[in-house]
């Protein structure tokens, strides 16, 4: 196959991945969870692919399966256009360089005992990428780029606050030089206004270097704030998918819409928007997911249909994926309740001014504000 | 049967108590707390002042570091007392909380104070029966037979809304999910009628969808018994859905206060500005978030003047001064000598 630009870097076809959570005295296999069922999707070069969903819905499953780090059950994955999903241990290793992934607590990820400097040289040694002794004068350059001193480079990880070493992390999964970063809540235990930095940092390493990423997160503002496309899972069914901009526009899937409405909005209480359907009761238990469309037990549209019917995904000419048959017929004005919080001109330029004095501040050029 | 008699008697003896609705709750006074270890000393809360009313919920927001955990766990003496030295004056309904003994403290938590935490599976015992452990707080508080508690605890079960309260009753912790956790926390810390609820963080191991069931059920059972609530939280999102009042705090001061309407339409502080501006947002599209540079200070050793002077973008000379919490417009009070912010705009 010709590697050109439009082969995916990543691309999953029938994906499944069952965990046996009980066996026999003999070992045989008596009760499984199905953490992810049947997904088909591709990461093209240079986008942002987000994957969202509730604690539970295999969205960590479905990361590590995009890169092989777990063998999948079914189905198969190519990295690069090429198979991976039955090669060797150590073929894999030397593919693992194209994709590297990023997790939530930066500081379980980081070896204590090594400094930042070990750890960042260590994928240079591993892959063989830089000559000893240019080494450290590319540490350097990756502890540059995302923004920390070179001069740190000799520090322990507990020196650092959990925002520098987030960057530690993000600087060593450069080091490999990857086409791809899967990136599991990697914002999620920090701050907001570190958060914010981390983001701005990840959106501008991927103008810089056309980096892939694939964005495993709960948090919705988050994933709208920086992804091009979304999967929305629910107990290891991709639910909904499409661009960034459909999806929050238009959501189709009930649970994409209750997803959307529940999460609480920082705006004044007087212009708060009205609220669509609440999902109720609880998950159910992956064990033994319910018959039929996966969401009915929950799901405020549910009809007895919904009991028997097949979970596909239906996509559209332009990519818009759903797997509700009967999205067409739902309430409209449910979706407009999706709406919009309200700007307020006053503030939007006090932000302005904040960031503005803050670039001048920091002597860089000011960032230019869409919509302000 | 009786156990609704016994609810009417401590809501007319609370009506009594607390006649007039304007009348603070909770009022806590110039409360410091300063941890002391072998090599170093760190003021984690300095100077906060702050009052809750009847049915209002108060939030406290700030980062992680900003004290605002310290200040609930002092207002319910919940501190290790050999390290941590309190000061302030923190008065609930007429009595002087920091000069309580301890048993006087122990008689008014889960009774008339009541709290909940983040975590629901560290805060359960998980080898007793979720029953079991809402009947142990009713029984230590209130002269009731066992069945009456037991009826009482199923009851509290069925307002939290856990569907068959009946058989949750007979299980264990580990038998629920997460939302079911909290909300038998709920239900365990009405189970009294408190007068005074902190939440620290309830929702934040909560997924969205649960988050939004929780919040409301809080909201609608503060309806129903009026309660004075104050509210922890990181997510100004959650501050915005279910709260009346706002203090702001960073670095162990509070350097905004005002009602939840007037934070989210125009902040005063450059910290808050910074704060809103850092979230990504749900209706627009923007390149860049405004980002707060820098990080929080060391609590051990904090600059004297402004304490976010070093990250804030409209600092001036004066912000070597440290400013005092100023009413800037009608009840919005602000820590900074820009405000008000409204002179900053173009």
């Amino acid at each position: 196959m010709t590697q050109t630009s439009t082969t995916p870097i990543i691309e999953v076809r029938g994906l499944g991945k069952n965990f046996v959570v009980k066996r026999t005295v003999f070992g045989r296999p008596l009760a499984s969870v199905g953490a992810v069922d049947a997904v088909t999707l591709k990461l093209m070069p240079g986008e942002t692919l987000a994957i969202v969903g509730e604690s539970g819905c295999g969205k960590s499953t479905l990361g590590r399966l995009l890169m092989r780090l777990i063998k999948p059950s079914a189905g198969e994955v190519l990295i690069d256009g090429q198979d991976v999903t039955n090669i060797s241990h150590s073929a894999m290793r030397e593919q693992r360089r194209h994709v590297q992934l990023i997790f939530q607590d930066p500081y379980a990820s980081l070896n204590p005992r090594m400094t930042i400097a070990q750890t960042i040289a260590e994928p240079l040694m591993l892959h063989n990428i830089v000559p000893a002794n240019q080494r450290a004068k590319r540490v350097a350059e990756l502890l540059e780029m995302v923004g920390l001193r070179p001069e740190t480079a000799n520090r322990y990880p507990h020196e650092f606050s959990g925002g520098q070493r987030q960057r530690v992390v993000i600087a060593r999964a450069l080091a490999s030089e990857p086409k791809a970063i899967i990136c599991d809540e990697a914002v999620s235990a920090l701050d907001v206004s570190i958060q914010a930095q981390v983001l701005n940092l990840l959106k501008d390493l991927q103008k810089r270097l056309g980096l892939a990423f694939v964005f495993i997160s709960h948090d919705l503002g988050v994933v709208k704030h920086i992804a091009d496309r979304v999967a929305v899972m629910y107990l290891g069914k991709v639910v909904e998918m499409g661009t960034a901009d459909d999806i929050f526009a238009a959501p189709r899937h009930p649970y994409t819409r209750a997803l959307l409405s529940a999460i609480p909005v920082a705006a004044p209480p007087s212009h708060q928007r009205a609220k669509a359907a609440r999902l109720h009761g609880d998950l159910p238990s992956p064990l033994s997911p319910p018959e039929g469309c996966r969401l009915h037990t929950r799901c405020p549209y549910a009809r007895p249909e919904c009991k028997s019917v097949d979970m596909k995904l239906d996509v559209e000419a332009n990519g818009h994926a759903n797997t509700c048959a009967f999205w067409r017929e739902l309430p409209a004005q449910d979706a407009a309740e999706i709406a919009r919080e309200p700007r307020n001109p006053k503030l939007e330029k006090l932000f302005a001014a904040f960031e503005a004095m803050a670039a001048k501040a920091a002597n860089r050029p000011a960032q230019t504000v869409a919509g302000g | 049967m009786s156990t609704s008699q016994h609810t009417l008697e401590t809501q007319s003896a609370r009506s009594v108590r607390a006649d007039d609705a304007s009348a603070s709750v909770l009022e806590v006074n110039n409360l410091r707390v300063v941890f002391e270890g072998d090599t170093r000393t760190v003021t984690a809360v300095d100077g906060v002042s702050f009052s809750v009313k009847k049915g209002r919920t108060l939030a406290i927001v700030g980062e992680s570091g900003s004290g605002k955990s310290v200040t609930s766990l002092a207002v319910m003496r919940l501190l290790p007392e050999h390290s941590a030295r309190i000061s302030g004056s923190v008065n609930f309904d007429g009595r002087q909380l920091l000069d309580e003994t301890k048993s006087g403290m122990r008689s008014l938590r889960g009774n008339r104070l009541a709290m909940i935490f983040q975590e629901p599976m560290t805060s359960l015992n998980p080898s007793h029966t979720v029953g079991d452990q809402i009947e142990e707080v009713i029984l230590r508080h209130r002269r009731m037979s066992k069945k009456e508690a037991t009826e009482r605890a199923i009851a509290m079960l069925k307002l939290v809304r856990i569907p068959s309260p009946e058989t949750r009753y007979h299980q264990y912790p580990h038998n629920l999910s997460g939302g079911m956790r909290q909300r038998v926390m709920i239900a365990m810390a009405l189970a009294c009628d408190p007068e005074l609820l902190i939440a620290d963080e309830p929702t934040t191991a909560l997924d969205v969808t649960i988050q939004a069931q929780v919040l409301e059920l809080m909201r609608e059972l503060q309806q129903k018994t009026g309660t004075a609530i104050v509210l922890i939280t990181h997510d100004l999102g959650v501050v915005a859905e279910s709260c009346d009042d706002v203090i702001v705090m960073y670095a162990g001061q509070v350097v905004e206060q005002c009602s939840v309407e007037e934070l989210f339409t125009f902040p005063q502080h450059p910290y808050t500005v910074g704060l809103l501006g850092s979230l990504p947002r749900l209706d627009e599209k923007r390149e860049q978030l405004v980002a707060i540079t820098g990080t929080v200070p060391d609590m051990a050793n904090p600059p004297s003047g402004c304490r976010f002077q070093a990250r804030c973008p409209f600092r001036i000379e004066k912000c070597a001064e440290m400013p005092e919490l100023m009413d800037v417009t009608d009840g919005h009070f602000s820590r900074c000598w820009r405000a008000p912010m409204q002179d900053l705009v173009p």
